[in-house]
């Protein structure tokens, strides 16, 4: 009898209950979509974090505004200009060696192509450091900067045939006019020398502007076997909190304690200051990254879709409850009169309550699929990427329709049990 | 002395605004009486049925139906009291809309313990109904209605019925059906209240009571005044 009530009520009186399920499937698409972007953000935000983007920008002293190491100041000896590329090695040999992600010494030089002068950026594109008693660590350009865009090849650090391959950044490409697989010749102080465009780079930084070669050949070119002008290094560091700050603003303001634990967590300040220690004549210094920038904004667009999500399903459920509200109260009769031939308060609640189940499930469902769809839609329109799917928010879905409906529904119902049965029934 | 299917000792109802519905009445019914309550609109009639039924609470003294006081049951109490001794046929037809004639009478053996659609069947074919079981409400005529509002007030098999204008709306033909209903339930033992303006039902009655702003105006056996036969009456 209980289900013949259900379904005759859910069948015979529909144009309220669909307004109800109605409200149910768009709220609640509404809320998986901003969470489907919320979540697709977290899970960006990390994936860029983790990508192997420098953090650390390695120079010579000289070239460094004064930095300090553990809290003393380092004795500036004469500085040189160049650091040595041998050294590198022991990056991976320091404290800190496994959060070491990827290295990329750079040295920068001069030549002229064409009567202009251009910027020559040496770097690995694809190098092995050996580590003792392991497998050498492979790192290199082609690893740091995931986010340059290469158009055509990346070039090897040591082609065959001896000839010197390059990427052109492409501001400059653009002004030469040339194009993957061009050949441009370079005069450098020691003569001239033909370059191979294997690709052409799009660095958003000044890279865009040099011809990016092999170090080895770059420092040929320059005549400094061995040196480098900087390094990028990508650390894996744990985000500053209040300690990192504390010995940011002041470093001896540190109990003993406090500093032990600093220089025990991989901070980006303890890495770099260990890898200062380790690489003679350097100063290491904390880059703060585009990504870290995006970071903050992309954890504010989080943030944004949740709060969103949350101010939707308030609507959502404030709504519904509207609907419920009204579609009880057009039944207060049949509440009476259930009540009069003899029905229970909670026969009539599990009626009321099993209705409102059946339209928030039905709701629920129908929007786990629009849910999805339209969440998949708002991630490729904001971030132009690939959406990942969320099983878990489909499956969530029909059971916030239950939840919004049971909320919204429980308030009129319970009204409507303690009406003054007698003045309903009898019309006065 | 046998109990009494209704007592009330000095009930008074005053509805907010002070509009004094019921002024202290005391009667008693025995069990098996057939009663028609009468009196000009407003005067109290409904508002009697409703204090017998427990949808309502008296604001002064003490109704008791069966031995039990209805003022001191719970709500929950008070509708298992409810649908276990009363049959309750309203002044208008409250049928669930959605709901086949059938059907709403099978809700109030739902709600009373178990549905058996064969005995749901016959009660609407013993009030000459079983014809138009499986239509909804709405396409019934006004006396059909209230025949199924008999019958789903019957079906669980109570020993009072209370009845509200049973006949307010219907044709003399519908009329003399519904009469007839009540002539075959009196003659079951049933105790029987109803309030009604139709002379000739009220003179079906075994006992009128006439109220009058909340007063008993009248309370007669077959024309003798109570009091006087009473005695012969509940034996
Ligand atoms: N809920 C209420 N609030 C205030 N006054 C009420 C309420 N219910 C009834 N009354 C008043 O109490 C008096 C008795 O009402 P009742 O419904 O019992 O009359 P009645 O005899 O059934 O009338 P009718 O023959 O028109 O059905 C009337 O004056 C009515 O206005
Ligand atoms: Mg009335």
């Amino acid at each position: 009898m209980f289900f013949r009530l259900l379904a005759n009520s859910l069948a015979r009186r529909m144009s309220r209950k669909l307004l109800a399920a109605f409200a149910v499937w768009v709220g609640i698409s509404l809320i998986l979509a901003f969470l489907a972007v919320s979540i697709d953000v977290g899970d960006k935000m990390n994936r860029e974090l983790q990508a192997f983007g420098s953090n650390i920008r390695l120079e010579p002293v000289a070239a460094s505004v004064p930095v300090r190491v553990g809290g003393h100041d380092v004795p500036s000896t004469a500085p040189p200009a160049y650091l040595e590329e041998g050294e590198l090695v022991t990056l991976k040999r320091i404290f800190w060696k496994n959060n070491i992600l990827g290295v990329v010494p750079r040295l920068w030089t001069r030549g002229k192509t064409e009567g202009r002068e251009v910027p020559l950026l040496g770097v690995w594109f694809e190098h092995k450091i050996p580590v003792e008693g392991g497998e050498p660590f492979a790192t290199g350009a082609r690893r740091l900067y995931k986010h340059w865009k290469v158009e055509g090849s990346w070039p090897s650090d040591r082609p065959a045939g001896g000839r010197i391959s390059s990427l052109v950044g492409d501001t400059l490409a653009r002004k030469l006019g040339v194009r993957p697989g061009d050949a441009i010749r370079v005069t450098v102080p020691s003569g001239p020398a033909t370059i191979a465009v294997d690709g052409i780079a799009s660095t958003g930084g000044r890279e865009d502007d040099a011809i990016i070669l092999p170090l080895a050949a770059a420092q040929a070119l320059a005549g400094r076997e061995g040196k480098y002008s900087e390094a990028d290094i990508s650390a894996l560091t744990t985000p500053e909190n209040k300690l990192a700050e504390k010995y940011g603003q002041d470093p001896k303001s540190l109990t003993p304690a406090e500093y032990e634990r600093w220089f025990c967590t991989p901070y980006p300040g303890s890495v770099a200051a260990e890898i200062q220690k380790s690489v003679p004549g350097s100063a290491a210094r904390v880059v703060r990254k585009v990504s870290e920038t995006q970071g903050a904004i992309l954890t504010r667009i989080e943030g944004l879709m949740f709060l969103l999500a949350m101010l939707t399903l308030v609507a959502c459920g404030l709504s519904v409850a509207g609907v419920l509200t009204s579609a009880v109260l057009e039944r207060r009769e049949e509440v009476a009169l259930m009540q009069a031939i003899g029905a229970s308060r909670e026969s009539v609640l599990l009626l009321f309550l099993s209705e409102g189940a059946v339209l928030g499930l039905a709701g629920g469902l129908l929007a786990a699929a629009t849910g999805s769809f339209l969440g998949q839609w708002l991630v490729r329109a904001v971030f132009g990427s690939e959406p990942e799917l969320h099983p878990a928010l489909a499956v969530l879905s029909p059971f916030l329709g239950l939840m919004i409906v049971l909320a919204g529904s429980i308030w009129p119902v319970w009204q409507a049990l303690n009406q003054d049965t007698a003045a309903v029934l009898h019309g006065n | 002395m046998e109990e009494a299917a209704v007592a009330f000792t000095e009930v008074s109802k005053v509805y907010p605004g002070e509009v004094k519905a019921l002024d202290r009445i005391s009667l008693r019914i025995p069990r098996g009486e057939w009663v028609a309550v009468m009196g000009p609109s407003g005067s109290g009639k409904t508002t009697f049925l409703n204090l017998l039924d427990g949808l309502d609470r008296p604001t002064s003294g003490q109704v008791q139906l069966l031995g039990t006081n209805i003022a001191d049951l719970a709500p929950a109490e008070a509708a298992v009291f409810r649908r276990e001794n009363i049959g309750l046929v309203f002044q208008q037809f409250y049928l669930i809309p959605y709901l086949t004639v059938l059907e709403n009478v099978m809700l109030a053996q739902y709600f009373h313990s178990m549905v058996d659609e064969g005995q749901a069947l016959e009660m609407l074919e013993s009030v000459g109904m079983g014809h138009r079981a499986s239509h909804l409400p709405s396409q019934l005529s006004g006396g059909e209605q209230q025949r199924a509002c008999i019958a789903r007030a019957l079906v669980n098999d109570p020993g009072i019925i209370l009845a509200d204008e049973p006949t307010g709306n219907l044709d003399e033909a519908n009329e003399e059906k519904v009469f007839e209903i009540f002539r075959e339930l009196h003659r079951g033992g049933k105790t029987i209240i109803v309030v009604t303006h139709d002379r000739v039902l009220g003179n079906l009655a075994q006992r009128r009571i006439v109220l009058n702003h909340g007063r008993i105006a009248e309370d007669t056996y077959n024309g003798n005044r109570a009091g006087e036969c009473t005695a012969s009456i509940v034996g």
